[in-house]
């Protein structure tokens, strides 16, 4: 909303405006130093201002005051004394919604490129509530939670769509406008916090053919007969596909049925055979047939220039191979 | 930070509540058009938002503006005043509300009802009405907190805003005991005219009889030392020179300095609370001494009459003397006061005989009283009503009337009989209130009397209708004649009725003096109570700052949590030192990780800091999970943990 109003603007406003944000940024970076967490918010890294409506408020007791003067009129002095006080106690609740806030933990669920990704922020664990936290990143939307006393909450930090790659998010704004909305209180967080951007599942290229060992049985059909292992509990990213329905609706616990299919036949995705010229295009056809691969319960290997990993399968290796996508060609840091 | 949309219609609703508040707090200040049309908005508004009902576009949006700024104009001939400005802020805010969007535009409708709230303390302070205010001001409070959260409850949204509220209150009594009050008037508004009530310029029998049917006080008295007897309780008010044969008039004004007086006994000191009555006249005593104030003029005929009429409650302190001697005016003002009445013979013919009788004034101004008390005349509120010659026919033929009608008949008998004479208004006694040791002087006390001029005395008071109805001059009409008033004035006068009325008056009275007429004189008064010496605006401030810091104080002990966790041991300590230092690092430990998992992680994530920090990692989860640790284990530990030097994360990712 605000960007177009900025692209209307000549440049060098913008230029100062993003220089002064940069310098008060690195000020306070400098002030606060890296957090570590767990961390209780303390006075000296809260930061409050009235809001906008705030300043309206500012205004209008302003002219309050001036009118009780005028009139000499003890009445209207003392409505506008009354509010001013609730101003000044609405400034120490928004202030005390933050002050002491303990921060657990933080973390972030990798993603796919292109689709929306959270920072998850646990809050809480003491025994004030405090409603209406939000938090964002610079220049994204917010998101917002609401902590109960004596339990914790999680916070998702909205990221916008990312390129492939590890994401790090190196500044965090907590805020909160409780209760009334005439101040905002807040508080930078600066904490390594990393998301893993995994390339995008893309391509039509079929998938390597698997290499057949000796011992496994062809049918006539020339299928292959999947080997029944047994049932094992729901994981996410199994397949609806091999979820024991009938299991399910005699109310037994969501089971997948799992089949030894993809323990004969292994395929290998290999980075350089596949045929085509860009890299980026080349790691979402990777992705593509990891994401197919896994779906299916086939097991899967993955080489990529310098580094091989195993054929396997399960979520955990999903996440090794496609966070290897995600790290490929990474600066070693 | 927008609320999910189910939700938007709660924030409006909260936002036309507090509007509505404002509305109705006007309701019988402004126009009823206006109200109307205002809420009308409301309505339409809160139907279009239930109905998808039309809603006008900004082009019709502006025209109702234009038009409705025109019909204010129109009605009030200008925008300026503080009934206009609040009209059609009134019905600018209505408009607004038509189209509500967000939260900006819901807040603006709460600051509406705030400003609607304001125009009305500024234009009303009866006590009464402060549980209105007090309640507009919650459910303005409310609907910020409701606007800012409209998932909150009804009551959980005026809860949040009631808290607040109370929290603020000591911090509203601080500011308003001690803000420094500078006179006002930066600008001027001018106000629109109110009744004006009380005693006129002129008297004819009717006017009094409207007067005596009103049970609103007039002022109120406090006396400095005891108060003076009930029947010497004559509250001067307007002299009447000037007479048609039916009203009594104050003639035209005239610049004359009254000569100072010569007291015939002790003054009387005491502090008149004037209620407003949009008139000039200032009441005090008898005589009063002096003029109270600077705004106030002592007439010739020892009226005290106000260069404003008055507006506001007001009060000044006052001397009278009860008995005095005035010195001889100039004979030819005196003679302004002889004019005889047009027609009446008889009442002529009557003075023609007085006066041949008495050997001189004070022996014809008995003889006249003495007609009155003999002649048959009785004292009535319903008198029968009076031909073109007034005079003859109460005193030949009707027989009975009220003050007015004696005071005006006695003053024309005695001009006719050639003894100077006038017609005094004002009111009679009062009502003591044993609660706030007061008197309270009611319009309903209003009375007439007479005074004449004699030449060995000056100008004496006379009064027929104490000969006529002794008893008046101890109580008041209502309990003299309860049968000629309504039912709901006789029912104010049931003794238990009369009690509770006169704690309320009393509550009245402390409010309208304490509060709403506190001003900078107060505020200085108040410090020296405190023991302040000499204050002037400068104590008020630090008297306003010291206050404004102790609150504070006492609103941070209040409302901020003490965060209070268990102390770790020495190795726990030393642990979370470590853990800090690789959290600086780089490497933050997530609330379920356990050392040696941190180990791993760190050797994955951070290889750079893993030689330096996986055999402490080791060696706490020895000590801490091992067959125990002794003292020193965990000293040359810490020891450890205290070298360790990892470096800073640099914030900037490589």
């Amino acid at each position: 909303m605000s960007s177009t109003a900025e692209r209307a603007l000549p440049a060098w406003p913008l230029r100062w405006r993003a220089e002064l944000t940069g310098r008060f940024a690195r000020w306070i970076r400098a002030r606060q130093g890296v957090d570590v967490l767990p961390l209780r918010l303390e006075r000296r890294r809260l930061y409050i201002l009235p809001s906008r409506s705030g300043l309206a408020f500012c205004v209008l007791l302003l002219l309050m005051l001036l009118a009780g003067l005028n009139y000499g009129n003890s009445l209207a002095l003392l409505l506008t004394f009354v509010l001013s006080g609730f101003m000044l106690v609405a400034m120490q609740q928004c202030h005390r919604n933050l002050l002491g806030l303990q921060l657990q933990s933080a973390s972030a669920p990798p993603a796919f490129a292109g689709e929306p990704a959270a920072l998850l922020l646990a809050l809480g664990g003491e025994a004030t509530a405090r409603p209406r936290l939000a938090a964002s990143l610079p220049g994204a939307t917010a998101g917002s939670a609401d902590l109960p006393a004596y339990q914790g909450a999680t916070l998702a930090v909205p990221v916008p769509p990312q390129r492939r790659g590890v994401l790090r998010l190196s500044r965090v704004r907590l805020e909160t406008r409780h209760p009334f909305g005439l101040f905002c209180c807040w508080t930078w967080l600066h904490a390594p916090f990393e998301l893993l951007v995994y390339p995008a599942p893309h391509g039509s290229l079929p998938m390597p053919d698997s290499d057949l060992r000796p011992g496994t049985r062809r049918r006539g059909s020339g299928a292959l007969e999947d080997e029944w292992l047994g049932l094992r509990p729901f994981r996410d990213g199994d397949s609806p596909r091999r979820v024991d329905w009938k299991a399910y609706a005699r109310e037994a616990p969501l089971l997948v049925k799992e089949y030894e299919a993809a323990a004969s036949d292994v395929r290998l995705f290999d980075f350089a055979r596949v045929p085509l010229a860009d890299p980026e295009a080349r790691l979402s056809q990777l992705a593509r047939w990891i994401v197919d691969a896994e779906q299916q319960g086939e097991r899967y290997a993955l080489r990529l220039p310098g580094r091989t990993l195993p054929a396997q399968r399960g979520p955990a290796h999903r996440h090794r191979c496609l966070a290897a996508l995600a790290r490929f060609d990474e600066a070693p840091g | 930070m927008s609320a999910a949309p189910d939700l938007r219609p709660r924030a409006l609703a909260w936002s036309a509540a507090a509007f509505t508040g404002g509305v109705l707090l006007q309701a019988d200040r402004l126009p009823l058009w206006a109200t109307a049309v205002s809420l009308l908005a409301v309505a339409w508004r809160l139907a279009a938002e239930r109905r998808r009902l039309w809603l006008p576009g900004t082009l019709q949006r502006a025209l109702l503006a234009l038009a409705l700024a025109a019909v204010v104009l129109a009605r009030f001939h200008t925008l300026n005043g503080l009934a206009a400005g609040t009209t059609l802020l009134m019905l600018m805010a209505a408009l607004k509300l038509l189209e509500t969007r967000g939260t900006r535009d819901e807040r603006i409708l709460v600051g509406a009802g705030l400003f609607l709230l304001l125009a009305a303390c500024l234009d009303r302070q009866d006590l009464l009405r402060v549980p209105l205010y007090v309640a507009q001001t919650l459910l303005c409070c409310g609907a910020l907190a409701g606007i800012a959260a409209p998932q909150l409850e009804l009551l959980r949204a005026l809860r949040l805003g009631g808290r607040a509220l109370l929290l603020a209150v000591p911090l509203a009594l601080v500011l308003f005991l001690f803000f420094p009050r500078f006179a006002g008037g930066f600008w001027a508004i001018p106000r629109g005219d109110a009744a004006s009530t009380g005693l006129g310029d002129s008297m004819d029998p009717g006017s009094i009889m409207q007067l005596i049917a009103n049970y609103d006080p007039a002022f109120r008295v406090r006396f400095h030392g005891a108060p003076p007897p009930r029947e010497t309780l004559y509250w001067r008010g307007p002299v009447l020179h000037e007479f048609d044969g039916h009203a009594w008039r104050r003639g035209p004004e005239r610049l004359r300095l009254r000569a100072p007086l010569e007291p015939l006994g002790a003054p009387v000191r005491y502090q008149v609370t004037l209620e407003p009555s949009q008139r000039r006249w200032w009441f005090a005593l008898e005589r009063p001494e002096r003029a109270p104030a600077g705004r106030v003029f002592l007439t010739y005929d020892d009226q005290l009459v106000g260069t404003e009429p008055v507006a506001e409650p007001l009060s000044y302190e006052a001397v009278s003397y009860l008995r005095s001697r005035s010195p001889a005016p100039p004979p030819a003002q005196l003679r302004e006061d002889l004019t005889p009445p047009p027609g009446n013979p008889r009442t002529r013919a009557l003075a023609a005989t007085l006066r041949e009788r008495a050997p001189n004034d004070a022996a014809l101004v008995a003889a006249a009283l003495d007609y009155l008390r003999s002649g048959g005349f009785s004292y009535s509120l319903t008198p029968a009503p009076l031909s073109a010659d007034a005079v003859d026919d109460l005193l030949f033929r009707t027989h009975e009337g009220f003050c007015g009608h004696y005071a005006s008949a006695f003053v024309a008998l005695m001009r006719a009989a050639q003894i100077p004479a006038r017609v005094v208004t004002g009111y009679l006694g009062g009502e003591w209130n044993p609660i706030g040791s007061y008197l309270v002087v009611r319009q309903s006390d209003a009375h007439a009397w007479a005074e004449v001029w004699l030449a060995g005395s000056g100008w004496t008071r006379v009064d027929p209708t104490a000969v006529v109805a002794p008893e008046r001059l101890h109580r008041g009409v209502l309990d003299l004649l309860p049968d000629a008033f309504p039912t709901r004035e006789r029912l104010l006068h049931s003794p238990w009725l009369r009690a509770l009325f006169a704690g309320w008056d009393a509550a009245n009275s402390w409010w309208g003096t304490h509060v709403v007429k506190f001003s900078y004189e107060g505020q200085l008064d108040l410090l020296r109570r405190l023991g302040v010496r000499a204050p002037d605006a400068v104590d008020l401030g630090r008297a306003f700052i010291a206050g404004l810091l102790l609150w504070l104080l006492w609103l941070g002990l209040r409302i901020t949590p003490r965060p209070r966790g268990v102390r770790p041991d020495a190795l726990g300590r030393a642990y979370l030192r470590l853990c800090r230092a690789l959290g600086r690092a780089g490497l933050t430990r997530a609330p379920h990780e356990g050392p040696l998992a941190l180990a791993e992680r760190c050797a994955i994530e951070r290889p750079r800091l893993a030689p330096a920090v996986e055999g402490l990692l080791q060696r706490y989860a020895e000590l801490r999970f091992g067959r125990g640790a002794d003292d020193q284990a965990v000293r040359d530990f810490t020891r450890a943990v205290a070298q360790l030097s990892l470096g800073r994360w640099s914030g900037a990712f490589p």
